[in-house]
């Protein structure tokens, strides 16, 4: 009996496989995937460049145009306008017309930090329909 | 004596720790860790963003191509022309097609360069593009 029992048992010995090696590779894993994961937190602004013909169309069906010349210069309805009132114009513009979209014209030379004020300024004027437009040569 | 060796039998079955659960639980996150994984090739360059208000964070902005203020387009730690930031693009978009293109661009850097990109991303087939911004 004593036999039985001790056979028994080395039998259960065998039977058993030995997950320490799996455990390891896959804690392993686990932790590689952990310190890989990077869940990145990069804000911005969102950007709508249409095709070429469609800003043409856009601009031809009224939509407050913005230009920025090649000096950074801000020009709105023909005149210059400093980067504060960017905003006070697209919202008078808008209370006019809530349909208009907004249109940036951007000059090649022109600096990204521009850009970005004016589409800042046009969504803080509620205006989320922001196209940009390269300026005609 | 039969007992004796019994009890050392029972003995031996309380000492051993059930550890399927910690595996089901260990095999679920390591799942989970898979499957969101992104692999984020980071342009390597530093950059001055500009500032706005309402900059909000993309759902799905994965693929980072950096405007310096020397207009150098940069993707993935090289620096690239930019007749190449097309080809880099469609390589990063191959990779991961859910991602976005998200233009961080140097406040100082020429809009030429940041709308080729544009331009490039939409060439590519990609609609979300977004342009890097601080919130001040």
């Amino acid at each position: 009996m004593r036999k039985h029992i001790a056979n028994l048992k080395s039998e259960d010995d065998e039977a058993e496989i030995n997950l320490t090696p799996m455990l390891d590779v896959v804690f392993i894993m686990l932790i590689f995937f952990i310190v890989t994961a990077t869940f990145i937190r990069e804000t911005g602004l969102e950007v709508n460049r249409p095709d070429d013909n469609e800003a043409q169309v856009v601009q031809e069906d009224g939509a407050i145009l913005v230009i920025i010349d090649s000096t950074d210069d801000i020009w709105i309805d023909n005149r210059i306008v400093d980067a504060r009132a960017v905003r006070p114009n697209i919202e008078r513009m808008h209370a006019e017309d809530p349909d208009r979209p907004v249109v940036i014209q951007v000059a090649k030379a022109s600096s990204a930090d521009t850009l970005v004020t004016i589409m800042d300024a046009a969504r803080q004027a509620s205006v989320f329909n922001i196209s940009i437009a390269s300026a005609p040569e | 004596m039969r007992e004796s060796v019994i009890e050392q039998l029972q003995q031996d079955e309380e000492v051993e720790i059930n550890l399927t659960p910690m595996l089901d639980v260990v095999f679920i996150m390591l799942i989970f860790f898979i499957v969101t994984a992104v692999f984020v090739k980071d342009p390597g360059v530093q950059i001055t963003r500009p500032t706005a208000v309402t900059a909000f964070i993309p759902e799905k902005g994965s693929i980072f191509i950096a405007v310096t203020a020397q207009n150098e387009i940069w993707v993935d730690k090289r620096s690239v022309g930019p007749e190449g930031v097309r080809a880099a693009i469609e390589r990063l978009h191959t990779e991961n097609p859910e991602g976005g293109v998200v233009i961080q661009a140097d406040g100082e850097a020429a809009n030429e360069f940041v709308i080729n990109v544009m331009d490039a991303a939409k060439a590519a087939g990609i609609d979300d593009v977004t342009i890097a911004a601080a919130i001040p």
